[in-house]
């Protein structure tokens, strides 16, 4: 990474980590929301950008998060670190288990195939007692936003180091293999069972651990909230907006974005998925590769970078 | 060359069927480490379904394939590329979204043995490999911007990046002019010569004439000759089938 | 046995209704390659079209359907024209990213315009029932079954038998084809999804008239009609018309033997199975 990039990276860190001291609660709230975005925005990053296989249910995972917390504090009174990582174990049995058949599937199939998935969880969840069925549960209440927002950083710090590594080593170029030609991929030796589903692992892990801290954030979980499918179309367009496939990317659609939206739904209220939703519309037809990629071209051709997207690929 | 050897490669009996067509038939043959084995046929004979059995693409209806005198037909492609079996596709295919130097650093990464496990060391072997074909100085373009003959010869490089023991090329000379053709001849020569056995498939009578030490003939899907170039390419029922009236 | 043969009833009953549903989504995937992750949308717009025809005209649901279906096919044709050609060549997942994100603004669109309360479409007749023998057929039910036949025989005939029809089964095959059927590609597409969109909202009429309606039924909508759209096979109106009868069916039975709150556990899970074991249908072709 050249030292401009490495020392603007630095300073945003501590800008962001400084918040909790500097900032209005307001602000703080925000700020934790826009991280807990982030990660599911990286996590989605590392099995739809860097491996190619978009998956359309990755909420999936934040619910088993939350709901891994919230029985294991309520139901069994065990520590919030427990019950992350009882939300972590329930993320990773679900991607072993039901990634190796779902990730035979390709493009498509392999979109519908995970939002059918996230479908059936929430459906379930709402049918087990120990959940709450559909009534949720409610957790033990913790009036710290400083911690939850330390811990939504770091959570994000850890996430995006993940994919940092994933360009420097053998198992992230093994992704991105798979992801530019999955044939080519196998005969050069790439274990691409093992891969993908191990990516999709890892994208399941931090998610979960994002949905965990929500849950006792907000206090408060129901299988709608929890398994909610609009999150799979905010972390998908973020992760797409700001730069599949590249290491920040994520990050700064996560936070873009949210600001946008905020800010809307301060003036227009409940505005907000609305705003996303035309977002995804608009960048898919006029920025389809993302902001890193418009950065880097909107110098040289201005306003007919966008008409350059459309016409390629217009009818 | 030394016949008493274990064959590096062995097919015996293979078969593949597709849902009623057969496409390859009962074909039976063995290569040697540092022999070159040329494959010819008309198209659709069957010569790529074959190399796609070699390298693990496809599994065969019947019959064995056997690699260093063990049996690697129930395993998957990459299983065996970690055995030391490199091919080159036909239609090519690179990653595009990667420059020319990571294409094959993926090779580098993932053949042979597993492969390399440091990106540098991978990234170092992989620019031996461009020297190898000559496209040492297209290094850092991005794949996609490689031009026919380039591709060619960034297969070919994906391929050695990954320390095969068995080299299977689909085709490497198919759309070069008379230069670029010696040029790919002379690099699979410098292959045989560190010990690696090379199976050939092409089209272009002449250069695999002079480049092979045996040569196949593959028609719709059967082997209908086996041995030394001039023998076969004087035999009237290749000549029938394949070569027509006028042969190189 | 007389509540088992009830409920296969019910669940056919239902299953017409939910191969219509299917049948828009099947023709977009299978001619335009469109995978319309907004579809369930539709059906819910078509719906809430047909309630204010009902409540506000005082037009009988099921002779306002053409009214709806033009409104819908008017709307159809305008996102596709307007919106979806300029991505037609783009990856698939392009597609999906922005249905995703139509899916997204038109049930918060519903939601600003009609709020979020329940509603059903309840002509005079609607507590009306046949009897025949131990079973009870309410009649708004079968009126829907019926409808629902005469749609799906209906896109049938038309893909085979008219012009336009066998224009868009070309285009599935091949663009250029369809040229020589002397259609205009753009305009073509989007006739082809207006009429998806039509058949979205037309079931979504007749939806009104069984079930409770809100802005957001279409989510779960659009992965029931992929379900039954993947078990069909995308080229065939009557083998979608058996994938609806079967979801309808398996949902019913669950109902009966499980319980209703696993209605959605059923019919999403059978769409994970399906694409997991065969995603290439099990009765048609797929895309």
């Amino acid at each position: 990474m050249k030292t401009w990039r490495a020392w603007a990276v630095v300073i945003a860190f501590l800008a962001m980590a400084g918040v909790p001291w500097y900032g209005s609660d307001v602000l703080v709230q925000f700020g934790i929301n826009a991280l807990l975005l982030a990660v599911l925005a990286q996590g989605w990053n590392i099995i739809g950008g860097y491996t190619g296989y978009p998956s359309f249910g990755n909420s999936v995972f934040y619910g088993l998060g939350s709901y891994g917390v919230a029985i294991a504090m309520v139901q069994w009174h065990l520590p919030f670190e427990v019950g992350m990582l009882f939300g972590v174990l329930l993320a990773v049995a679900f991607a072993l288990l039901l990634g190796v058949p779902v990730l035979r599937l390709r493009g498509h199939y392999f979109a519908i195939a995970t939002l059918a998935l996230a479908g059936v969880m929430a459906a379930i969840v709402s049918n087990i007692p120990l959940a709450g069925q559909n009534i949720g549960l409610v957790l033990p209440p913790l009036n710290d936003d400083r911690l939850f927002y330390g811990l939504a950083l770091g959570l994000l710090a850890l996430s995006t180091l993940v994919v940092w590594w994933l360009t420097k080593s053998r198992f992230g170029f093994g992704l991105i293999a798979i992801r530019e030609n999955e044939d080519g991929a196998a005969v050069m030796g790439v274990n691409t069972t093992a891969y993908k589903v191990a990516a999709f692992t890892i994208s399941g892990a931090l998610s979960s651990m994002a949905g965990g801290i929500h849950a006792y954030w907000i206090t408060f979980l129901d299988p709608e909230s929890a398994f909610d499918i609009s999150l799979n179309v905010k972390m998908i367009i973020m992760a797409v907006f700001g730069g599949a496939g590249t290491v920040f990317g994520p990050i700064i659609g996560a936070f873009s974005l949210s600001a946008v939206s905020e800010w809307l739904s301060s003036e227009v209220t409940s505005i907000a998925s609305l705003f996303f939703g035309a977002v995804i519309v608009a960048a898919v037809v006029f920025m389809p590769h993302g902001l890193t990629h418009l950065a880097a071209r909107i110098r040289r051709l201005g306003w007919r970078y966008f008409g350059e997207n459309v016409r390629e690929n217009r009818l | 060359m030394n016949t008493t050897a274990a064959p590096l490669l062995e097919l015996r009996h293979v078969t593949q069927r597709f849902s009623g067509l057969v496409a390859v038939a009962d074909v039976s043959f063995s290569l040697a480490p540092g022999e070159i084995l040329g494959l010819i046929g008309p198209n659709g004979a069957g010569k790529t379904t074959l190399i796609n059995l070699i390298s693990g693409t496809l599994r065969p209806t019947e019959g064995e394939v056997l690699f260093d005198g063990a049996a690697v037909t129930p395993l998957p492609a990459f299983r065996r590329a970690r055995l030391g079996v490199g091919r080159t596709f036909q239609i090519m295919q690179p990653f595009p979204g990667l420059s020319v130097l990571d294409n094959v650093a993926i090779g580098a990464l993932f053949g042979h043995g597993g492969g390399q496990a440091q990106l540098a060391k991978a990234r170092e072997q992989a620019r031996q490999s461009l020297e190898f074909v000559g496209l040492g100085s297209f290094a850092d373009q991005r794949a996609d911007e490689l031009g026919g003959p380039g591709r060619k010869r960034l297969e070919l490089a994906k391929a050695l990046a990954m320390k095969p023991r068995l080299l299977l090329c689909d085709e490497v000379m198919a759309g070069l002019n008379h230069v670029e053709i010696e040029e790919v001849i002379a690099v699979i020569r410098k292959v045989r010569e560190q010990g690696i056995g090379v199976l050939v498939i092409e089209h272009v009578i002449k250069a695999i004439r002079s480049l092979s030490d045996r040569l196949l003939v593959l028609h719709h899907g059967q082997k209908i000759a086996d041995g030394t170039p001039d023998a076969v390419l004087a035999d009237p029922t290749v000549v029938q089938a394949y070569l027509g009236k006028k042969h190189a | 046995m007389e509540l088992l043969a009830q409920v296969l009833v019910n669940g056919l009953l239902l299953g017409g209704l939910y191969a219509v549903m299917a049948l828009g989504l099947a023709l977009v995937w299978g001619v335009l390659n469109i995978v319309n992750l907004a579809h369930g949308s539709f059906i819910m717009l078509g719906a809430y079209c047909s309630w204010h025809l009902f409540h506000y005209l005082h037009v009988d649901p099921f002779l306002g359907l053409p009214l709806t279906a033009a409104v819908m096919f008017a709307l159809g044709y305008a996102v596709q024209r307007g919106i979806l050609n300029l991505i037609v060549r783009a990856p698939m997942f392009n597609t999906l990213l922005l249905t995703f994100g139509l899916d997204v603004v038109l049930t918060y669109l519903a939601q600003l315009a009609f709020s979020a309360d329940f509603r059903t479409i309840n002509p005079g007749y609607a507590g009306h029932q046949w009897h025949w023998g131990a079973m009870v057929l309410p009649a708004v039910r079968v009126a829907a079954f019926g409808a629902a036949l005469v749609l799906t025989l209906g896109m049938w005939l038309f893909l085979l038998h008219t012009r336009l029809g066998r224009a868009i089964r070309a285009t599935a095959q091949n663009l250029v084809a369809a040229r020589l059927y002397g259609v205009e590609p753009r305009h073509l597409y989007a006739m082809t999804f207006a009429i998806g969109v039509a058949l979205a909202g037309t079931a979504g009429g007749l939806y009104g008239t069984v079930s409770q309606i809100n802005p957001y039924i279409g989510a779960s909508l659009t992965l029931k009609s992929f379900a039954i759209a993947i078990i069909g096979g995308l080229d065939n109106p009557l083998g979608v018309l058996v994938g609806g009868l079967f979801l309808g069916v398996i949902e019913s039975l669950t109902i009966l033997y499980i319980g209703p709150t696993f209605v959605d556990v059923a019919s999403f899970g059978i769409l994970a199975l399906v694409l997991i074991v065969r995603p290439t249908g099990l009765l048609g072709k797929t895309a």
